[in-house]
Order: C-alpha cells, then sequence, then structure tokens
C-alpha cells in the first residue's frame, strides 16, 4: 500500500471513530467530577509513576462505590509529564494546562518530581485548581521563596502536600544517627537528584551541628554502576553511611556493594526512598535489591506516622486490587486523594464545577479543617504543608518474613515542635 | 598508619578500576568490531548488552543456580554453560537485527542507520521492561564477591581476578581469530575496502554477519560480567554503560580492538580516580573531557590511523 | 505518482491560479515566507476544532502545544544547517538549547535579581549561543566524520553536567524558577492564554525560515554544501573549509539560542534535566524524518513528531478509553509509548530513509543508484526492500 493511500485510510478512519466519541458518562444524581492526575507514567520513571498512580486509583474506586464524594461521581484524568522516559518539566506543564482546561477536574494530584512542580504550580496557581503533591520534598516549593511559583496569584495558596519536606526528613536521619546509633563519623552519598542531593545536604547540615564529622561527601549520577569505589575510598575512616535518594537510584545497589567490599556492619542510613517497607523478595524493594544478607544493619526515615490506621490493611486492599505490593508512595498518593475527596464532599451544594474547583481549594487551605487519611488525621499549615511531621524509624530484620526480610518499626518521632 | 592504609585504599581501587575497565572494554570491542566493519555507530548495542544480562538471568533461573556457588567444579561448568547458552542466543539475536534492521540501510545517508539503531534501543528496552519490570533486578552472584585474599593491606576479591581473567580470554579469543583465521581475514578486508574484498571473492553479507554475531556474543559476556559483579540489572542499563563503552571504543581509535580494550581500561581508570579524589559528580563530564582532549591532539584516536579521506 | 487520468472542475481552477501564486512567489520569496507561516497559523487553530482532534485536547492547549512544537521546529532548523547542510554530524545540539535558556534565565529571574528584557534577550541569547557554537566546534574542525559525531556528544553531556553541579551559578539540580516573562504593553503573557506565545513564536519562525532560505542560496550554503559533499574537493576549490566550519556550528547554535530563550520565557523555569540527551536525540530523529537538508520537510518533521509525542502517544489512552472499545479500550498506550515510538522509528526508515520531504538528490541517491558494494539487497525504486 503505498503511503498516500495509507495515510488517507487511517485519517478517515480517525475522522469516523472521533466522530463517534460522546463525552463521558453521566454520574449517578449529581454528574461527574474528575480529579487530574500528573505523573510520570513511562520509561524508566513508570517504577515510581505507576504504585502511585494507584494509590489514586484505589481511592477513587473506593469513594464511588460508597458514594462518598458527596454524590458526584468521580473519574480520572491521567497526565503523563515523561518524555522520552524522563519526567519532562515542559511536559508537566502542558498537562497542567490541559488539566486546567478541563472544566470537569476541580484538584489534582502529581507531580512526582520536584522539577515538574516548579513548572506545574505556576499554571494551576493562575487557575486557582488545587494541587496535592505525594512526593515533593523540595523545601522551596511551599516555604521560603516559594513566591516566585506563584507569579500570578501570589497570595494564593493552591498547592500542598502530604510529603514531608526535605528539613525535616534528613535531620531527622542525622539526629539517629548520632544520638541513636552513636555513630560521630560519616560518609553522605547522593544520587546527585533534586529529592537525593536535597535530603542528603539537610542530613549533613545537621550531622555536624550535633558535632559530628562528615569524613566525604560524594554524588553518585544516575549512570553510575559500581558503588565499589566509593566505599573503597571510605574503608575504614566512617562508622555510618548515609544515602540520599531512593532505592531505585542506587539505594539498593550500592548497600550490597558496600556489603561486598567488606563494611556490612556499619550502618546504612536513609530516607523514605531507602525505607520502602517492602518486603525481601517484593519487585523493586530495598530488600530485594541489596540482598537480605546485605540488609542487615539498614535502617531508614519514613515521612509518616507508625500509628496509623494499619499499614497492613492499605498494603491487603492494594494488593487484592492491583496484585502487587505497594510502592513507596502509594499510600501517600492514596492520603492526597482522601483528601481531595472529602473537600470535594464538602462542595455538595456548589452550583456549577467552576464553584466546585474554588470550593475544594478553600476548603483544603482552611487550616482549621482536618482529614482522616491512610497516614493518620491531617491539615494543611498555610504553606500547604502537612501538619503531620511524624518521622518514623525503621530498621531491617533479615529474619522477618521467614527469612525474606523485612522492616521492623523502631521508634517514631514528632518533629513538630522541634522546627 | 595512615601511609599503609593509603596504600591499601589505593591498591584496592586499582582492582577496583581494573575490574570496571574490563567490562566497559568487553562492550567496546563489540562497537569497535561493528564500525570497523560497516562504519555504524551501533547505538542498540549498549541494549544487547543489557539483553544479555537478562538472559543470562532467565537462564540461570531456569537451570537452578540463584545463589554463590562453592563447589569450583560445579562453578565452572555453570560458567560454561551460561557463557556458551548466552553467548549464541545474543549473537543471534545480533544477526537478526543486523539482517532485519541495518542491512536493507546498508546504502542509504549516514544518518538513517543510526536513528534505526535508537529505534532498536527504544524496542529492547521497551521488550525487557515489560518482561522483568522497570524495577532494577537482583542477579546471582555466583561466585560471592566476599571470597577475598589479601595484598598490599587491600582486600582484594577473587571475582575481579575471575572477571579479569574471562575477559582477556575473550580479547585474545577474538584477536586470534580476526588474525588467523579465513574468517577473520575476511572480516579485516572488508573493514578495509569492501569493494576490493569483494572482488576477492569473500561474501561480504556472511562476513557483516559474523561480525555482528562476535560483537553481540561478547556484549552477551560482558552481560554476564556484568551480572555476576554488580549483582544488579536494569532494563535500561545499556544506555549509560554502553555510551561508556563507545566513548571507550572511540578513545582508543575506533576500529581497533587493542584500542577498544585500551580505551575501555582507561575510562575504568578515569572514573575511579574521580571518586577516590571526590570529584564524581563529575566523572561523566571528565570522561567526555579526555575523549576531547586526546581527540583534539590524535584526530584518530590513540591508536586509531589517520585514514585518507574517503571520498 | 501517476497524474490523474481525467481532469475534474476543482483542479481546473488550481491549475489557473497555481502559476500566479508561483510566480509571485518566485518574485518575493521573503514575502511569501511570512505570508504562508502566518496562514499555516492561521489554519493550525481552526483545524484543531474538528473531530477527531477536537477529542484529544481543547483548543487553548492546542495552541499552547503549538507554541512548544515551534520551539522544536526553530531547534530543528538549527540542526539542519549544521547537519543538514554542513555534513556536520552534531549529537550534543541540547547543549546550545540549555545555553540560550540559562542565559534567560540568569539575566532575567529572581535567582539573580537582574531583569533584562525578553526582547533583547533573544538576541543576545542567540549571540552567546553562537558563541559557543564557535567555541565548541573548534576542537573538531580536524576531526572525521563520526569522531566528530562523539565529540559533540560529550558535549551535550558535559553541559547538563556543569549545569546541575554548580550550585551558586545555577542553582544545580534544582534550576532556576522565577524566570521573567516577555513583556508587551497590554498584553499579558501568562499560563491560561497560549495566543501571545503563538503568535511570538510564529513571528520568530517566519524570520528565522527567511534568514535561512536567504543563507541557503548564499555563497555561504553552497560552501556548506561543498563541504558536506566532499570536504577535499571543497578546499581546494577555494572554500576556507575553517570559517564555514565555524560558521555552520555558530548560526545553526543561534537558532538553538532563540529557542532557548523563547522556552524560558514560557515555562518560567529551567532545569538541567531538560536537555539531556534524548532531547538532542528528538531533534535529530526530526531532521531525518523530515528530510535532511530540506528546511520545509525539517520544519514540517519538527512539528509533526512533537505533536505525535507530545499530544496522540501521551492522550492515546485518554482518547481510546470513553470509546469503549472491547480490547483496545483496555491497554495503557501511555506505557508503550517507547515501543511503539521505536518501532515507528525503524519501520520509517526502512521505508522512507530520506526522509517525508527529501532534498532531491537523496532520493535519487537512495531508489535509482544499483549499489555498488556488492550487496544485492537494497532498495528498489518502488521503495520496496529487495
Amino acid at each position: 500500500m503505498s503511503f498516500r493511500k495509507l495515510a488517507a485510510t487511517v485519517g478517515a478512519a480517525l475522522i469516523v471513530v472521533g466522530a463517534c466519541t460522546g463525552s463521558s458518562g453521566a454520574g449517578n444524581g449529581k454528574g461527574t467530577v474528575k480529579i487530574g492526575v500528573d505523573l510520570p507514567l513511562s520509561g524508566g520513571e513508570v517504577a515510581n509513576g505507576e504504585p502511585t498512580f494507584n494509590g489514586v486509583q484505589l481511592a477513587v474506586d473506593e469513594a464511588n462505590a460508597a458514594n462518598a464524594a458527596g454524590g458526584y461521581k468521580l473519574e480520572i484524568n491521567k497526565q503523563d509529564d515523561a518524555k522520552d522516559g524522563v519526567h519532562n518539566p515542559d511536559q508537566g506543564a502542558t498537562n497542567a494546562k490541559t488539566l486546567v482546561a478541563d472544566a470537569a477536574v476541580v484538584g489534582m494530584v502529581g507531580p512526582f518530581n520536584s522539577n515538574v512542580a516548579r513548572a506545574i504550580i505556576p499554571v494551576t496557581n493562575e487557575a486557582g485548581l488545587a494541587q496535592c503533591s505525594p512526593a515533593n520534598t523540595g523545601v522551596d516549593l511551599t516555604k521560603t521563596g516559594s513566591e516566585k511559583y506563584r507569579p500570578k496569584n501570589p497570595n494564593q495558596r493552591n498547592y500542598f502536600r502530604v510529603a514531608t519536606p526535605d528539613d525535616v526528613q534528613g535531620p531527622a536521619g542525622a539526629q539517629y544517627a548520632f544520638n541513636d546509633l552513636g555513630k560521630k563519623k560519616a560518609y553522605v552519598l547522593d544520587d546527585t537528584e533534586a529529592f537525593g542531593k536535597g535530603v542528603a545536604d539537610t542530613f549533613q547540615a545537621e550531622f555536624e551541628r550535633l558535632g559530628g564529622t562528615v569524613v566525604k561527601r560524594d554524588g553518585a549520577p544516575k549512570s553510575t554502576t559500581d558503588y565499589t569505589p566509593f566505599f573503597t575510598a571510605v574503608k575504614g575512616q566512617v562508622d555510618v553511611v548515609y544515602f540520599g535518594g531512593t532505592q531505585v537510584t542506587g539505594g539498593g545497589l550500592a548497600r550490597k556493594q558496600m556489603v561486598a567490599a567488606g563494611m556490612g556492619d556499619i550502618p546504612y542510613v536513609g530516607p523514605d526512598g531507602i525505607a520502602d517497607l517492602g518486603e525481601g523478595g517484593a519487585q523493586g524493594a530495598f530488600i530485594t535489591l541489596a540482598g537480605v544478607d546485605a540488609s542487615n544493619n539498614v535502617h531508614g526515615t519514613v515521612a509518616g506516622i507508625h500509628d496509623i490506621p494499619d499499614p497492613a490493611a492499605f498494603a491487603a486492599k492494594y494488593k487484592a486490587k492491583f496484585n502487587k505490593d505497594p510502592g513507596a508512595y502509594s499510600a501517600l498518593a492514596y492520603a492526597c486523594t482522601q483528601v481531595l475527596i472529602k473537600a470535594i464532599a464538602s462542595a455538595a451544594t456548589a452550583p456549577d464545577q467552576a464553584a466546585i474547583r474554588k470550593a475544594v481549594r478553600d476548603y483544603v487551605f482552611t487550616t482549621t479543617n482536618k482529614f482522616d487519611t491512610v497516614l493518620g488525621t491531617i491539615s494543611f499549615d498555610e504553606n500547604g504543608d502537612s501538619s503531620q511531621k511524624f518521622i518514623s524509624f525503621y530498621k531491617v530484620d533479615p529474619a522477618g518474613a521467614g527469612g525474606k526480610g523485612n522492616w521492623v518499626f523502631v521508634k517514631q518521632q514528632d518533629f513538630a515542635t522541634t522546627q | 598508619m595512615i601511609d599503609s592504609h593509603l596504600v591499601a585504599t589505593l591498591t584496592q581501587q586499582f582492582f577496583n578500576a581494573l575490574t570496571l575497565g574490563a567490562i566497559y572494554a568487553l562492550v567496546a570491542l563489540g562497537y569497535t568490531m561493528v564500525y570497523g566493519i560497516i562504519e555504524l555507530i551501533n547505538f542498540a548495542h549498549g541494549d544487547v548488552f543489557m539483553v544479555g544480562a537478562f538472559v543470562a538471568l532467565a537462564f540461570l533461573s531456569t537451570i537452578g543456580f540463584t545463589r554463590s556457588i562453592s563447589d569450583p567444579l560445579q562453578l565452572i561448568l555453570v560458567l560454561v554453560g551460561t557463557f556458551g547458552v548466552t553467548m549464541i542466543v545474543l549473537g543471534t539475536i545480533g544477526v537478526g537485527i543486523e539482517r532485519f534492521a541495518y542491512r536493507p540501510l546498508r546504502n542509504a545517508p549516514r544518518l538513517a542507520p543510526l536513528i534505526t539503531a535508537i529505534g532498536v534501543s527504544f524496542i529492547l528496552q521497551n521488550v525487557v521492561q515489560a518482561w522483568q519490570g522497570p524495577s532494577p533486578v537482583p542477579t546471582p552472584q555466583l561466585l560471592s564477591p566476599q571470597v577475598r585474599f589479601g595484598l598490599f593491606g587491600a582486600d582484594i576479591a577473587v571475582l575481579s581476578i575471575v572477571i579479569l581473567g574471562i575477559t582477556l580470554a575473550l580479547m585474545i579469543a577474538l584477536q586470534l581469530f580476526v588474525g588467523r583465521t579465513r574468517l577473520g581475514r575476511a572480516m579485516r578486508s572488508t573493514a578495509q575496502d569492501r569493494e576490493a574484498a569483494q572482488l576477492m571473492g569473500v561474501d561480504i553479507n556472511t562476513t557483516i554477519a559474523i561480525t555482528f554475531f562476535l560483537g553481540s556474543a561478547l556484549a552477551g559476556a560482558a552481560g554476564i560480567v556484568y551480572g555476576l559483579y554488580f549483582g544488579s540489572i536494569q532494563f535500561n542499563l545499556g544506555f549509560f554503560s554502553g555510551l561508556k563503552a563507545f566513548t571507550a571504543a572511540v578513545l582508543g581509535g575506533i576500529g581497533n580492538t587493542v584500542g577498544a580494550a585500551l580505551g575501555g581500561f582507561i575510562i575504568g581508570f578515569i572514573e575511579v580516580g574521580a571518586v577516590q579524589v571526590g570529584l564524581s559528580r563529575w566523572s561523566e563530564a571528565l570522561v567526555f573531557a579526555v575523549l576531547i582532549i586526546v581527540l583534539v591532539f590524535r584526530p584518530a584516536g590513540l591508536l586509531g590511523q589517520q585514514l585518507g579521506e574517503r571520498a | 505518482m501517476s497524474a490523474p487520468a481525467r481532469r475534474r472542475p476543482g483542479r481546473d481552477a488550481i491549475d489557473r491560479w497555481t502559476p500566479a501564486v508561483r510566480a509571485f512567489y518566485e518574485a518575493h520569496r521573503s514575502i511569501s515566507i511570512f505570508v504562508g507561516t502566518a496562514v499555516v497559523g492561521a489554519i493550525l487553530p481552526i483545524v484543531v476544532l474538528i473531530p477527531p482532534l477536537s477529542g484529544f485536547l481543547p483548543q487553548t492547549v492546542w495552541v499552547d502545544t503549538f507554541a512548544g512544537a515551534g520551539i522544536f521546529v526553530l531547534l530543528a532548523l538549527g540542526l539542519n544547517v549544521v547537519v543538514g547542510l554542513a555534513g556536520l554530524l552534531d549529537l550534543g545540539y541540547a547543549a546550545f538549547f540549555a545555553i540560550g535558556a540559562y542565559a534567560y534565565a540568569l539575566s532575567a529571574s529572581s535567582f539573580t535579581n537582574v531583569h533584562i528584557p525578553f526582547w533583547p534577550m533573544l538576541l543576545i541569547g542567540a549571540f552567546v549561543a553562537a558563541t559557543f557554537g564557535v567555541l565548541l566546534g573548534a576542537p573538531t574542525l580536524r576531526l572525521r566524520g563520526d569522531y566528530l559525531a562523539i565529540v559533540t556528544l560529550g558535549f551535550g553531556e558535559i553541559v547538563p553536567v556543569v549545569f546541575t553541579n554548580s550550585d551558586e551559578l545555577t542553582n544545580g539540580t534544582n534550576g532556576i524558577a522565577g524566570v521573567d516573562r516577555p513583556t508587551l504593553p497590554g498584553i499579558v503573557f501568562g499560563s491560561s492564554d497560549p495566543w501571545p506565545f503563538y503568535i511570538v513564536i510564529l513571528a520568530i519562525i517566519a524570520l528565522v525560515l527567511i534568514f535561512l532560505y536567504r543563507l541557503q542560496n548564499s555563497r555561504l550554503g553552497r560552501a556548506w554544501m561543498a563541504i558536506r559533499e566532499d570536504e577535499l574537493a571543497a578546499a581546494s576549490s577555494g572554500v576556507n573549509t575553517v570559517t564555514t566550519k565555524l560558521l555552520a556550528f555558530a548560526l545553526g547554535a543561534s537558532t538553538a539560542g532563540f529557542a532557548g530563550v523563547f522556552s524560558a520565557g514560557r515555562l518560567v523555569f529551567v532545569s538541567p534535566d531538560q536537555f539531556g540527551f534524548t532531547v538532542s536525540f528528538t531533534i535529530l530523529a526530526m531532521l531525518v524524518l523530515g528530510g535532511m537538508g530540506n528546511m520545509w520537510g525539517v520544519a514540517l518533521g519538527a512539528f509533526t513528531l512533537f505533536i505525535v509525542q507530545s499530544v496522540f502517544l501521551k492522550q492515546l489512552t485518554n482518547f481510546v478509553h470513553p470509546l469503549g472499545l472491547p480490547i483496545i479500550s483496555n491497554i495503557d498506550f501511555v506505557q508503550y509509548q517507547f515501543l511503539l515510538y521505536g518501532i515507528a522509528l525503524v519501520v520509517m526508515m526502512l521505508l522512507r530513509p530520506e526522509g517525508f520531504f527529501p532534498n532531491v538528490r537523496r532520493r535519487r541517491e537512495l531508489h535509482q543508484a544499483a549499489p555498488s558494494e556488492g550487496s544485492p539487497e537494497g532498495i528498489d525504486a518502488a521503495g520496496a526492500l529487495q
């Protein structure tokens, strides 16, 4: 078939198909509202994006089944901000414009990467669309210096997050390493990405403030495959290692090679990118990547409270629906969605979709409103940061889960008072 | 104490660099062979290397060896089996890629097969991602890296020595094949002047196919070695490692197999050196900076020959 | 492509007007280009109101996407000068894009508290990029084709690494936010209104097209093509290969400079992860798909590929899902984007390696030349594989 004929046939088929595209189905009773999602959903980042998206999906489906959204039927408008396999701020901004232009979208969840957020917030701010990120930890997104992300409406906040910013998690890890583990000489390694470097920076600052020494500070770019030279360089000089990053950007592999280099008895501490609480054997879990034997003596912080309504129950229903273990950010995305759903329910009497959108944003940023979520009962301060500044500390028990290894809870600490 | 500690550290880093360099060298060999014969920058080669690692993983899982093996005889048997199977499978894949994606474009403008190569690279990555998931996957380290011996106060893993041995053996085998056999002569003559080789009765298509087979088999071997040493593989590892290996091939003089090996080791040393002095954030930039400086002074690479301007 | 056997009335009208239009075009090239760009720019937003295109995105987002596509059209036009006209294989072109963007971000943001207006920065950014084009091109002058490629690839990797690691200068991996938007009295350049950006990029593209068109037919353009075909012969004919090559790099980079400044002003945020190798490669693919050496083909190729990547592949799931088709509705196309893209690239190269709108010479090279290198396989005149 010649090129032209092929093109003509495809074009004709598309027009026919397009003409048959109806609008999305009407809801039961009051119509449909949508929750927009922007996450990296293709290429290498799908390991981050997909479990996070599933958290949103789970919350939406439960709310629809229980009619918990004020009589509205919920749908998801899903957007992928990865281009050529990498999260792309430009694509994120375009996605945000798509979501904003869809009048049925009254709130959004995402993005995953702080850099994408930096491109998206100006867009959602201009439209007044409530935006919840399950994973952004960049401090400047909500705190001092965040005005530059709100050029249009500098005094109106629309961006909030359930993830704990770097300025809490890093210092928490430092205090744990210094006080609880009693270590004074640290080696800090980050994965040169925004989250990893951010949390490693705050760890280092706090560790030094407490009186410890950071013997060496290195960055291992994404292209690093061999961490052995890193550990060879500090062998015998340090008594604790902090890895800023996630198990996917090298955290698991680094520990494995650290042990292979003979430094297994030195504790390895990391943020919630490491402490994914996944059991050994689960796909993509830290313990799986590092190996059970190497996971001994590994500690991690989790930006969340431990005494929450049953993490096991969440994992169980996630697994029942998606046939996989939840990812590190699934519960956070689920919580984001719960917050938005409660805000939507509060707008049950709003006259039109634009009014719902405004009501949702106003509801979230009324600091006295509390939300019961899978992370516990939380509210948001005027910056959009979660009131919950609990950090939970976990360590790996290689003998747990019948020898496959799992994470056990050590303690939790409220950092709200120490801010 | 500091002095002997430094000696121990540097000795350790030396072996780290050798091992890392060996892996780059193995992959670089494949790049350089293919380039030498059809002047194609085969971007898919890095992903062929990645596929090799996964094929080895699948093979080992199938025959049931997923932990380290302590019996040396059993270890050797399993290794030989793994190398044999993986290299043959990868060689076949390489020939297939050449036959369907590159051969039709042999006379196309330079860029067309380059684009195709990247298309193939995307396809390979996606297929493996669909097969094994996007997260890193642990691989069995048949020879545990914990088995070590001492040297100048450093703990050298026996695994490193084994890898070096395997790499050297493969490189020597390749050199012998290319230098001493008829097929090797056919490869060299095709690389030098395709038309003249044809006139002398060389079957170009077969020769090129064999080149791809060998190059891909070597990439497969590199993949096995990678899995053995690092213990973790991921569907996108081909891109970065492939890029560095390609840089190694160019550094040494593309088309020159000894140069490729040399380039691989040089890059290994640059990377490890950067880590030791705390410049690891800059390692990518350093590798390329060295390449550029070398090319400024020796435009055909370290061991490359400056051929006359081709019409 | 055979001529139609019967004439039709509509065809007659077109045939009557075509010579007149063509005559005008021949006489007034620059104005024609300008008018042509304006016409295309006016038609596009209307076309997207028709189903099925209207089902993918609302019009405002389409127009915004066109502005984004325009950035890549500029990038492809610039790379076409380097690769298509002068034959210098540049695999790290995104570095110049990054330099243009960062030049603007450092001169017009709250990060540095310097606020040079957008319009002069367009020119300044292009100039800075051109300077780097010369700087990065200089070491490559003696290198053969593929060595040149790897060096440019190296620069393409080095530049983002430098930006990532220079925390004090460039805010490192977190990028520079709060970049100033362009300002014009009475017109607001915001996120919700895509039209001002759209019109500005159209204007820039028209100007660049006119400039490049003139350049292509000038002495310099012919010198580039001479170098591309046979450098030794060109040098023997008196072409100064050094300045010619450096000018190719400089002028090619300057377009990327325009694109970078515009992109920074539109996104109000620059970060190193926006300028990786995949961007360089995408621009190259646009060139090859569109038809290297042919300005118009390249522009069209860039536009098409961008729209396919940013809209069709991304929105395919959202588009197909509400149709309720049995199996297809359950496929999550988003996850398979890469696979589809890879397959499309391979198929495209096998079927039409010279691109959609090739240089006439290329097509001749590929479809008629009997392969002299001994392989019976090749591509015969009908474009099919042997």
